[in-house]
Protein backbone atom coordinates (compact mmCIF):
# COMPACT_ATOMS: atom_id res chain seq x y z
CA UNK A 1 0.00 0.00 0.00
CA UNK A 2 1.14 3.44 -1.01
CA UNK A 3 2.18 6.13 1.71
CA UNK A 4 2.51 9.82 0.13
CA UNK A 5 2.68 12.96 2.80
CA UNK A 6 3.00 11.32 6.00
CA UNK A 7 -0.28 8.68 6.64
CA UNK A 8 -2.34 8.76 3.78
CA UNK A 9 -2.34 5.61 2.20
CA UNK A 10 -4.79 5.53 -1.01
CA UNK A 11 -5.12 2.26 -3.02
CA UNK A 12 -6.40 0.71 -5.72
CA UNK A 13 -7.77 4.44 -7.47
CA UNK A 14 -5.97 6.10 -10.40
CA UNK A 15 -3.45 8.26 -8.53
CA UNK A 16 -4.74 11.23 -9.81
CA UNK A 17 -8.22 10.69 -7.48
CA UNK A 18 -5.87 8.64 -4.99
CA UNK A 19 -3.94 12.15 -4.49
CA UNK A 20 -6.98 13.47 -3.31
CA UNK A 21 -7.13 11.48 -0.45
CA UNK A 22 -4.11 13.97 0.46
CA UNK A 23 -5.61 17.12 2.93
CA UNK A 24 -4.49 20.31 0.61
CA UNK A 25 -4.01 18.47 -2.27
CA UNK A 26 -7.68 18.52 -4.74
CA UNK A 27 -8.73 18.06 -7.79
CA UNK A 28 -6.27 20.74 -9.78
CA UNK A 29 -3.07 20.27 -7.31
CA UNK A 30 -3.53 16.04 -8.06
CA UNK A 31 -3.45 17.19 -11.85
CA UNK A 32 -0.90 19.49 -11.50
CA UNK A 33 1.75 17.26 -9.30
CA UNK A 34 1.04 14.28 -11.68
CA UNK A 35 1.53 16.66 -14.92
CA UNK A 36 4.87 17.78 -13.28
CA UNK A 37 6.40 14.52 -12.31
CA UNK A 38 5.03 13.19 -15.92
CA UNK A 39 3.31 10.66 -14.89
CA UNK A 40 -0.18 9.08 -16.39
CA UNK A 41 -2.92 9.85 -13.82
CA UNK A 42 -5.03 6.88 -14.43
CA UNK A 43 -2.56 4.72 -13.21
CA UNK A 44 -4.19 2.51 -10.39
CA UNK A 45 -1.90 3.82 -6.92
CA UNK A 46 -0.60 0.49 -5.86
CA UNK A 47 0.40 0.17 -9.84
CA UNK A 48 2.91 2.84 -9.35
CA UNK A 49 6.71 2.03 -8.80
CA UNK A 50 9.01 3.00 -6.02
CA UNK A 51 10.31 5.50 -8.00
CA UNK A 52 7.22 6.99 -9.15
CA UNK A 53 5.67 7.66 -5.87
CA UNK A 54 9.03 8.84 -4.20
CA UNK A 55 8.78 11.54 -7.05
CA UNK A 56 5.21 12.19 -6.30
CA UNK A 57 6.08 12.14 -2.35
CA UNK A 58 9.11 14.74 -3.04
CA UNK A 59 7.02 16.91 -5.34
CA UNK A 60 4.43 17.23 -2.97
CA UNK A 61 6.85 17.62 0.10
CA UNK A 62 8.47 20.62 -1.15
CA UNK A 63 5.81 22.86 -3.13
CA UNK A 64 2.33 22.37 -1.29
CA UNK A 65 1.44 22.30 2.29
CA UNK A 66 -0.44 19.57 3.49
CA UNK A 67 -2.00 18.04 6.25
CA UNK A 68 -0.44 19.12 9.62
CA UNK A 69 1.32 21.85 8.05
CA UNK A 70 -1.72 23.08 6.22
CA UNK A 71 -3.96 22.50 9.62
CA UNK A 72 -1.99 24.65 11.55
CA UNK A 73 -1.23 27.50 9.11
CA UNK A 74 -4.72 27.98 8.62
CA UNK A 75 -5.40 27.84 12.32
CA UNK A 76 -2.33 30.04 13.00
CA UNK A 77 -4.52 32.42 9.96
CA UNK A 78 -7.65 32.52 12.04
CA UNK A 79 -5.75 32.95 15.13
CA UNK A 80 -4.01 36.25 13.79
CA UNK A 81 -7.37 37.81 12.80
CA UNK A 82 -8.56 36.77 16.37
CA UNK A 83 -5.27 38.40 18.35
CA UNK A 84 -5.60 41.99 16.48
CA UNK A 85 -9.32 42.20 16.83
CA UNK A 86 -11.09 42.66 13.92
CA UNK A 87 -13.89 42.66 12.16
CA UNK A 88 -13.22 39.26 11.01
CA UNK A 89 -11.26 37.93 14.06
CA UNK A 90 -14.56 39.00 15.89
CA UNK A 91 -16.99 36.66 13.71
CA UNK A 92 -14.69 33.74 13.99
CA UNK A 93 -14.54 33.95 18.06
CA UNK A 94 -18.66 34.43 17.97
CA UNK A 95 -18.89 31.24 15.45
CA UNK A 96 -21.11 33.77 13.14
CA UNK A 97 -20.36 33.96 9.09
CA UNK A 98 -17.41 36.11 8.45
CA UNK A 99 -17.71 37.48 4.68
CA UNK A 100 -20.80 39.32 5.15
CA UNK A 101 -23.49 36.67 4.70
CA UNK A 102 -26.79 37.35 6.35
CA UNK A 103 -27.86 35.91 9.53
CA UNK A 104 -31.70 36.49 9.94
CA UNK A 105 -31.86 33.19 8.14
CA UNK A 106 -29.85 30.64 7.21
CA UNK A 107 -25.85 30.63 8.63
CA UNK A 108 -26.30 27.87 9.98
CA UNK A 109 -23.09 25.73 9.04
CA UNK A 110 -22.02 28.48 11.02
CA UNK A 111 -24.00 29.09 14.32
CA UNK A 112 -24.73 25.44 14.32
CA UNK A 113 -28.41 23.42 15.61
CA UNK A 114 -31.21 25.53 16.19
CA UNK A 115 -31.64 27.28 19.60
CA UNK A 116 -35.59 27.61 19.80
CA UNK A 117 -36.05 30.55 22.15
CA UNK A 118 -39.31 30.44 24.15
CA UNK A 119 -42.24 32.82 24.04
CA UNK A 120 -40.92 33.54 20.33
CA UNK A 121 -43.37 34.09 17.48
CA UNK A 122 -44.41 30.67 15.72
CA UNK A 123 -42.84 28.65 18.23
CA UNK A 124 -46.49 27.31 19.09
CA UNK A 125 -47.27 26.98 15.78
CA UNK A 126 -44.32 24.33 15.64
CA UNK A 127 -45.87 22.04 19.08
CA UNK B 1 -13.41 42.06 -5.99
CA UNK B 2 -9.79 42.92 -4.85
CA UNK B 3 -8.37 45.97 -5.75
CA UNK B 4 -6.31 46.80 -8.71
CA UNK B 5 -2.74 45.52 -7.86
CA UNK B 6 -1.60 48.74 -10.22
CA UNK B 7 -3.22 51.43 -7.82
CA UNK B 8 -1.45 49.74 -4.72
CA UNK B 9 -3.65 49.79 -1.32
CA UNK B 10 -5.50 52.88 -0.85
CA UNK B 11 -4.20 55.00 1.68
CA UNK B 12 -5.99 58.62 2.94
CA UNK B 13 -3.09 61.28 2.06
CA UNK B 14 -4.06 63.39 4.18
CA UNK B 15 -3.45 60.58 7.31
CA UNK B 16 -0.28 59.42 5.80
CA UNK B 17 0.95 63.16 6.13
CA UNK B 18 0.18 63.34 9.50
CA UNK B 19 1.68 60.49 10.38
CA UNK B 20 5.14 60.65 8.40
CA UNK B 21 5.04 64.02 10.22
CA UNK B 22 4.89 62.62 13.34
CA UNK B 23 7.45 59.79 12.51
CA UNK B 24 9.83 62.55 11.76
CA UNK B 25 9.49 64.18 14.63
CA UNK B 26 9.79 60.62 16.50
CA UNK B 27 6.61 61.41 18.45
CA UNK B 28 3.33 59.35 18.85
CA UNK B 29 0.37 60.76 19.90
CA UNK B 30 -3.10 59.19 19.18
CA UNK B 31 -4.50 60.15 15.91
CA UNK B 32 -7.98 61.47 15.54
CA UNK B 33 -9.56 60.26 12.05
CA UNK B 34 -12.32 59.22 10.22
CA UNK B 35 -10.68 57.64 7.25
CA UNK B 36 -12.08 54.07 7.85
CA UNK B 37 -11.14 52.92 4.38
CA UNK B 38 -7.72 54.13 4.52
CA UNK B 39 -5.32 51.04 4.76
CA UNK B 40 -3.13 50.34 7.34
CA UNK B 41 0.57 50.70 5.74
CA UNK B 42 4.08 49.97 7.82
CA UNK B 43 4.54 52.89 8.66
CA UNK B 44 1.45 53.29 10.93
CA UNK B 45 2.76 50.27 13.35
CA UNK B 46 3.18 51.93 16.98
CA UNK B 47 1.15 54.66 16.29
CA UNK B 48 -2.64 54.92 17.93
CA UNK B 49 -5.70 55.91 16.11
CA UNK B 50 -9.29 57.21 17.01
CA UNK B 51 -11.22 55.78 14.57
CA UNK B 52 -14.85 56.72 14.34
CA UNK B 53 -17.35 54.96 13.98
CA UNK B 54 -20.60 56.56 13.44
CA UNK B 55 -21.09 57.63 17.04
CA UNK B 56 -17.30 57.84 18.74
CA UNK B 57 -13.97 57.07 18.70
CA UNK B 58 -12.29 53.84 18.93
CA UNK B 59 -8.64 53.25 20.13
CA UNK B 60 -6.91 51.66 17.96
CA UNK B 61 -3.04 50.45 18.53
CA UNK B 62 -1.60 49.47 15.30
CA UNK B 63 0.55 46.60 15.47
CA UNK B 64 2.70 44.64 13.11
CA UNK B 65 -0.13 42.32 12.09
CA UNK B 66 -2.90 44.73 11.36
CA UNK B 67 -0.80 46.03 8.15
CA UNK B 68 -2.87 45.16 5.34
CA UNK B 69 -6.12 45.42 6.87
CA UNK B 70 -8.37 49.05 6.85
CA UNK B 71 -8.60 50.93 10.00
CA UNK B 72 -12.11 50.42 10.27
CA UNK B 73 -11.78 46.70 10.65
CA UNK B 74 -10.81 47.24 13.97
CA UNK B 75 -13.61 49.80 15.07
CA UNK B 76 -16.79 48.19 15.30
CA UNK B 77 -20.24 50.10 14.18
CA UNK B 78 -22.51 47.68 15.79
CA UNK B 79 -23.31 47.03 18.82
CA UNK B 80 -24.64 43.38 20.11
CA UNK B 81 -25.29 43.07 23.59
CA UNK B 82 -27.33 39.52 23.11
CA UNK B 83 -30.74 38.09 23.33
CA UNK B 84 -32.76 38.43 26.89
CA UNK B 85 -33.44 35.19 28.04
CA UNK B 86 -36.75 35.91 29.21
CA UNK B 87 -40.30 35.70 28.20
CA UNK B 88 -42.01 38.14 26.32
CA UNK B 89 -44.18 38.22 29.39
CA UNK B 90 -41.28 38.90 32.32
CA UNK B 91 -39.46 41.55 29.85
CA UNK B 92 -42.77 43.56 29.50
CA UNK B 93 -43.11 43.62 33.40
CA UNK B 94 -39.53 44.31 33.80
CA UNK B 95 -38.28 41.69 35.63
CA UNK B 96 -35.31 41.42 33.66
Amino acid sequence: MPRIAGVDIPDGKPIRIALRYIYGIGPANAELVLKEAGIDGQIRANKLTEDQLAQIATLIDNTYLVEGTLRRAISQNIARLRDIRCYRGDRHRRGLPVRGQRTRTNSRTRKGKRKTVAGKKGVKALK
Amino acid sequence: MARSQKKGPYVDEKLYRKVEKLNQMNRKEPIKTWARVCTVVPEFVGHTFLVHNGRMFNNVFVTEDMVGHKLGEFSPTRTFRGHTTGTKAQRSTGAI
